[in-house]
């Protein structure tokens, strides 16, 4: 199999097939954005190509910075993980700084450039990712020690979190900390450190959580939603609607209703409502079925890995984009409470495309250079 | 699958779970969209639509003359939405009060409810807190310009009366539930009330009406005009005649109807105690009781202007000859083989009275003569075809029968007594249709409330005719009545009170105790008067029935018969009723006054 892919490669951009299909299915996705976006945006401006043209703008930065990440040597880049890690740690110190960062709805989790304004924690997720592969990948055979295999690979992932959360921002604290966890399980960290740092983490996350009026009532009003639906539960369970009046067909592209001001947030976190009421199951399921296929495709590559550094970078990069595909379709379809995380490639919002397509460019950057699978198979005579 | 740096198992866990997540979404999918699409689809589908009910306006109600009666303005309440308002303008807040007539607290107070709390505890918030209802559009639209934000008003039609207590017993009103209470209003209702459009439509999450899904529009039909017969200035004669009898007697009821004899249209009808059909809900000033339109619901013995009903009777039948004469020194009379009592006739002094005197003195006894003639079964089916035991059918709500009991449960006396008018009872309306068959030439007529109905381009949908329910008498009868009914005013009973300079009238008095507690009373009388004008060429008729004027040896010529003579005079003169009477001596000798006074009158 893996020579197949191997062996046919397009001229151009030194692509397997399998990067082909990647690249087929994030333009699709985010092409299918494009689209939710601009009917969706129509009940919340007078002009509804304002939302379109800002978020064309952010995709051609996006584009550039996809395809110089496709581009460097990751290698080259590898000396280089600490100190990104330590400047998005700079970053997401300074965004808790008043005046520095921006508070919207209360939390302080934006950076304002101008007409631009950055999300720090996508910088932390790039921070994180890095440093852990870099890390994870020198310190391997010394991951039965207490302080390297335990210490400080938990410190690197918390260190992360705790800044995240400290925004406060608890749906990507909990991104980072599931995308860590399962890179530092990946590694072979040992089960005996694993296992309590979970625990605890989970405990701490709950106890969190627990204390806070706004962040529980998400939660409870998750368990009971048709009860809570005119309140707190009130845009998940119009959300819930959208899908139910969308039915296998959909009523339309446009015609949707729901983002008529019943759906608050239509163009960001609750895009996939749209998509379900206007363009129906086909396009739904559609959607996780891309999302499903990047993942797996990724991961038939993977094994042509030629380290754990690389590995472990596009392992990461495929976890992230994955993890905030299945957070997100859970949360608007009611299997997990609300949390701010948005649909890769098809919600509204610069930052996250950016990041987005970086990761994508992490991807296709190892299937462009990984020439043969390391271990290889057994030739058929 | 063997991966190259990593532990399979570890990966391949990672990997399932991952497409267990995966498989899980589509399953939910699958479930939201197909499996319970129908329920969620519908429940997406209730919860954005809307019917948008669009008032109908409620039609006019205007006199004979066209003059507007009742009639439905487009009015604002006006109220603030709490959650959407500006700090900017707290500047105009002073000017919000002085337009709309209220205090800067109150103002500020409904400003400052955001939230109320529920029955339960739990607080809400509100989006609405009125500040004025019933605003006319003038002051509404300066209140929209001074453009404070969250200050908004609904369109609402309102019913008015400009008259206020003008004709109120046969206008009605519309209370605040929309239902049509009392008179024409309600009768009339199925025409005034129009017919409400609707439309289909969805509205948003914030309720606001989206108007490209508007799928149906149903325009609402404006209700239709009303044209009475009422005549508004004779309306207001008759009124301030109540008012000055109310004024003088403080008496408890009053009922004074006015009408046309050829038609029985209802020219004017009022009674006292009254209320104000724009404050119909002051019960304090207005109590609920003043609402009974007495003309038609309460009744009372008629007394002697029940005598109309064996005279006609009588000379209908060819019973009597017009100078036949009755004695009245007779105590005891021989009825069909038994002595029966006669009724007391104090004031006659005379030992017999002709026919023709019998109305003229109001003889009691002569009467019951002239009823035995007739025997129980003649005198009460003439009772019955005079419209007495019947409502009159007139167009307004609670009409009362009165009593006319069928002869099996007369007992002995009431031959005697029921052609004087005892022993039976009428309400106001059947006294008066009863008089208006001698102005009718022996026709008794439905009395006419309503003229005809007519649309927004002052069409007419419904014409309503003048109609006649039965012959009574004959024409021949009916002149020798109406001859005995103008002596009654010319000579007898009303000839000091109700005789008119120019003109020659015909009425009755009529003067009965108020039964209280089973017996007659001594001090408390109903007094009527029922007559019509001019005699020879009947136009008006008209009653008065005063209960219980409080004032020494009342009698209906004595009470009612000045207001007889008073309405008389001022609708004469307003209907320039031609004059009847033959020039009288002192006038001839003064041609510079008749020649004014014939220009007068005509």
């Amino acid at each position: 199999m893996a020579q197949h892919f191997a062996g046919r490669r397009s001229a151009f951009l030194r692509l397997p097939p399998a990067g082909v299909f990647i690249c087929f299915v994030v333009i699709t996705l985010t092409l299918l954005g494009l689209v939710a976006l601009f009917s969706a945006s129509q009940a919340m401006h007078d002009n509804p190509a304002v939302l379109l043209r800002k978020q064309i703008i952010w995709l051609v930065i996006a584009s550039l910075a996809g395809v110089f990440t496709m581009f460097i040597n990751l290698d080259a880049l590898r000396p280089l993980s600490y100190f990104l890690a330590g400047v998005a740690i700079f970053a997401l110190v300074a965004v808790l700084i008043p005046g520095i960062g921006v508070t919207v709805n209360g939390a302080q989790r934006w950076i304002d450039f101008g007409p631009m304004r950055l999300q720090v924690s996508e910088i932390g997720k790039l921070g994180l990712l890095f440093a852990l592969a870099h890390y994870l990948s020198n310190n391997k055979r010394y991951l039965d020690q207490f302080v390297r295999g335990f210490v400080v690979p938990c410190g690197i992932v918390g260190i992360f979190c705790s800044l995240i959360l400290l925004e406060p921002d608890f749906g990507t604290t909990f991104l980072c900390g599931a995308v860590g966890g399962v890179m530092l399980f990946l590694a072979g960290m040992r089960m005996k450190f694993l296992i309590p740092a979970t625990v605890s983490a989970l405990t701490g996350f709950a106890i969190l959580v627990y204390n806070d009026p706004v962040r529980l009532a998400r939660i409870t009003s998750f368990l009971n939603v048709e009860g809570n639906r005119s309140d707190s539960a009130y845009q998940l369970w119009q959300g819930i609607l959208a899908f139910g009046a969308g039915g296998l067909q959909g009523v339309g592209l446009g015609s949707g209703r729901q983002q008529m001001s019943f759906l608050p947030e239509a163009h960001t976190d609750f895009i996939f409502s749209i998509i379900g009421e206007e363009l129906g199951f086909f396009f739904t399921a559609g959607v996780v079925v891309l999302f499903m296929m990047l993942f797996f495709v990724g991961i038939l590559q993977l094994k042509r890995a030629p380290g754990l550094y690389h590995y472990l970078l596009v392992m990461g990069a495929l976890l992230f984009i994955t993890f905030q595909a299945l957070i997100n379709i859970g949360v608007v379809t009611g299997c997990l409470p609300t949390k701010g995380i948005s649909l890769p490639f098809i919600s509204y919002g610069g930052s996250n495309l950016v990041f987005m397509f970086v990761l994508t460019g992490i991807i296709l950057n190892g299937f462009r250079t990984w020439e043969f699978s390391t271990l290889q198979p057994k030739r058929d005579l | 699958m063997s991966q190259a740096f990593v532990c399979t198992q570890r990966a391949t866990l990672i990997q399932s779970v991952i497409a267990l997540a995966f498989c899980i979404l589509l399953g939910r999918l699958f479930y939201l969209h197909i499996w319970n699409h129908e329920d969620l689809a519908d429940r997406a589908q209730s919860s954005r639509q809307m019917v948008k009910v669009i008032e109908a306006r409620r039609g006019n109600i205007v006199d004979q003359r066209g003059n507007l009666l009742a009639s439905t303005q487009m009015t604002i309440d006006l109220g603030v939405d709490p959650q959407s308002i500006r700090e900017s303008d707290t500047s105009k807040l002073p000017e919000l009060a002085a337009l709309l007539n209220k205090s800067l607290e109150e103002i500020e107070t409904a400003f400052a409810t955001t939230s109320r709390i529920r029955t339960d505890g739990t607080p809400y918030l509100v989006r609405w807190v009125p500040l004025v209802k019933g605003l006319n559009q003038e002051i509404a639209a300066e209140v929209d310009a001074l453009g404070i934000k969250g200050v908004y008003g609904n369109n609402r039609y309102a019913r008015t009366y400009p008259g206020g207590k003008l004709a109120a017993h046969v206008l009605g009103y519309v209370n605040k539930a929309d239902v049509a209470a009392n008179g024409v209003e309600q009768t009339f209702n199925y025409y005034l009330r129009g017919q409400d459009g609707w439309v289909e439509s969805e509205r948003d999450g914030r309720r606001r009406e989206m108007a490209q899904y508007r799928d149906r529009e149903v325009l609402p039909h404006d209700g239709l005009n009303l044209q009475l017969c009422l005549d508004q200035m004779i309306q207001h004669i008759i009124e301030g005649e109540v008012d000055r009898l109310a004024e003088e007697y403080d008496p408890e009821s009053i009922s004074i109807i006015v009408s046309e004899p050829t038609t029985g249209a209802l020219l004017g009808l009022a009674n006292y105690p009254s209320y104000d059909l724009n404050e119909y809900y002051n019960t304090q000033k207005y109590p609920v009781a003043n609402q009974r339109n007495r003309a038609l619901t309460d009744s009372f013995e008629p007394g002697s202007t029940f005598k109309i009903v064996p005279i006609a009777a009588a000379l209908n039948e060819r019973l009597v000859r017009a100078n036949q004469e009755f004695a009245t020194n007779l105590t005891h009379m021989n009825y069909r083989g038994r002595k029966v009592n006669l009724p007391r006739d104090d004031h006659i002094k005379s030992n017999s009275l002709r026919l023709n005197q019998i109305l003229v003195k109001s003889s009691n006894r002569a009467s019951a003569q002239v009823g035995m003639l007739l025997g129980e079964q003649m005198l009460y089916d003439y009772a019955s075809a005079f419209g007495y035991g019947e409502p009159t059918g007139c167009d307004l709500v609670g009409e009362g029968t009165g009593v006319l009991h069928p002869v099996r449960n007369w007992d002995g006396l009431t031959i005697t007594r029921m052609p004087m008018g005892h022993a039976v009872s009428a309400t106001p309306m059947q006294v008066h249709t009863a008089m208006s068959v001698f102005a009718n030439q022996g026709i008794l007529m439905e009395p006419m409330v309503v003229r005809q109905v007519y649309d927004a381009a002052g069409e007419s949908v419904v014409q309503f005719r003048p109609r006649a329910k039965r012959r009574v008498i004959s024409t021949e009868t009916a002149e020798l009545v109406t001859n005995m009914l103008t002596d009654v005013v010319e000579v007898g009973t009303a000839r000091r009170t109700a005789r008119l300079d120019g003109h020659f009238a015909a009425g009755k008095t009529g003067t009965t105790q108020k039964i209280e507690n089973g017996s007659y009373s001594r001090t408390k009388q109903v007094t009527s008067f029922s007559g019509f004008l001019p005699a020879r060429n009947p136009q008006l008729v008209i009653t008065v029935v005063v209960d219980h004027p409080k004032v020494y040896k009342a009698s209906g010529g004595k009470v009612c018969g000045p207001a007889f003579k008073n309405i008389a005079q001022s609708c004469i003169a307003y209907l320039g009723i031609r004059s009847d009477r033959q020039v009288s001596a002192p006038l001839a000798l003064k041609p510079l006054l008749l020649h004014g006074t014939s220009r007068m009158s005509n």
